[in-house]
């Protein structure tokens, strides 16, 4: 007797129609490294005589300031005209802040200002606030505050003024030079999480017999995770 | 004789199969629900089946969940269709994303809940004597109840962090009207799974993870 095969056709084909107790959801998310520079707030600008701050630092927006130093010849009688900028650095991932420096000035002599007359060293870094990883380390690699008598001094013999500690003046950043590093800055926070690593750039000038003329000293900050 | 009594054995375990295909295989279904959709990502993108007689086999990419995404949230709504002859619950597993840095993306990063239980159409069941239930925490919308905890850190009232093993998210009554033993347009009940993950300073790196959903028999509850 042969198998009724239209039948044993009809009874497999229930099984065919896909139904299932189970469904699969499969997800996946990328996190890159991030980084970023703001303004950490108001440049300050101290023993300038004329001049001002042209372009103030707004607080968590993108770093853009310009500061006219004012007179930096022997009629400012100050000991220096120094400008404070705060930095404000935010990243998930561990952080090299870099930055670079050009001094153009309009003298013909050496006499005229130039990227050795101008001071430069990073002050107190700060990690606080909600969301910040406030055990972080941060490795400075300037001096500090140029304007310390253990980071410059007159030269005994051509009698200027000098910049002498460790990337203390603007010649150590004639290219892109580390000025600060170190660990991930933010906790898993969210970006509207205004925290972050604050870091004063000082910058300082002591008035001397410079050549006369106008000087323009443009710095460049980069931040980047590698 | 001797073949005639074989031939009737294979007739009737075929019978059999075809009726515990069309009383049971079928009393009990999970499928799409729908299209899938997400919003706010930043190259991501989600793949499924609009048809909801297609298994459900979801993919989510949410893409860059760092600060580069500047949207406020990543929120994926994933359709899920249910059909069933009985009482009914459905369970979630989670495998996957157990990363060991806490600053990194975690299960609890990642809403999880559960809206809008509808009907498929008019072969659904409608039941007076019991309702479809989402279970604690899961019966909110992750994207619009994100809270930002005392860290700093995003938080939800239910995310994958809240699954523990197979975790009951939905029971109720019968789903389905008919018993047919194939899906149909209208047969059932759909319901939406939303995910929801903030952009954040995580770790970086690249995390995944699978849901699986199951339907199995629920509470003895009456229709």
């Amino acid at each position: 007797m042969p198998l009724p095969s239209s039948i044993s056709t009809k009874l497999i084909l229930p099984s065919m129609s896909g139904q299932s107790t189970t469904g699969t959801v499969t997800m996946s998310a990328t996190v890159s490294k991030f980084v970023e520079i703001n303004s950490g707030g108001s440049v300050t600008l101290t023993g300038n005589s004329g001049g001002g701050v042209t372009t103030d630092g707004v607080v968590n927006t993108p770093l853009g300031v310009s500061i006219n130093l004012g007179e930096l010849g022997p009629s400012n009688t100050n000991s220096f005209v120094t400008a404070s900028v705060p930095l404000k650095l935010r990243s998930n991932a561990p952080y090299v802040l870099s930055m670079s420096a050009t001094v153009t000035s309009s003298g013909s002599t050496t006499n005229k200002i130039g990227p050795a007359d101008v001071g430069f060293g990073l002050g107190t870094v700060s990690r606080t606030g909600t969301g910040v990883n406030t055990g972080g380390s941060d490795t400075n690699a300037t001096s500090g505050d140029p304007t310390l008598a253990a980071n410059g001094s007159v030269n005994g013999t051509s009698g200027r003024y000098e910049f002498t500690a460790v990337r203390s003046n603007l010649n150590a950043f004639s290219s892109s030079t580390t000025a600060l590093n170190g660990a991930f800055i933010m906790n898993a926070v969210p970006r509207s999480n205004a925290n972050g690593l604050v870091v004063p750039a000082s910058f300082a000038i002591k008035p001397q017999f410079f050549e006369n003329g106008t000087t323009t000293i443009s710095v460049t900050f980069t931040v980047t995770a590698p | 004789m001797r073949l005639q009594h074989v031939t009737f054995s294979l007739t009737a375990v075929l019978l059999f199969m075809a009726f515990a295909q069309s009383t049971f295989g079928q009393a009990l279904d999970i499928s799409s629900g729908g299209q899938p959709t997400i919003t706010g990502t930043l190259n991501g993108s989600v793949t499924g089946s609009a048809n909801v007689t297609s298994d459900l086999v979801v993919t989510v990419n949410f893409g860059e969940v760092s600060p580069l995404n500047t949207n406020s949230i990543v929120k994926v709504t994933v359709p899920i269709g249910v059909r069933s002859n009985q009482p009914y619950q459905v369970t979630v597993s989670i495998t996957g994303l157990n990363n060991a840095n806490v600053e990194a993306l975690q299960a609890s990063d990642v809403g999880f809940g559960i809206r809008n239980m509808r009907l498929l159409g008019g072969a659904g069941k409608v039941c007076t004597q019991s309702s479809h239930l989402i279970r604690s925490p899961f019966d909110n919308d992750p994207a619009i109840s994100a809270t930002i905890g005392s860290s700093g850190r995003v938080a939800y009232p239910s995310s994958l962090g809240s699954l523990s093993g197979a975790t009951v998210i939905l029971s109720g009554p019968q789903l389905s009207k008919n018993n047919s033993a194939n899906r149909q347009t209208s047969d059932g009940y759909a319901f939406d799974a939303i995910l929801a993950l903030t952009p954040q300073f995580f770790a970086s790196g690249v995390s995944s993870a699978t849901l699986i959903f199951t339907i199995s028999p629920g509470p003895n509850v009456p229709c």
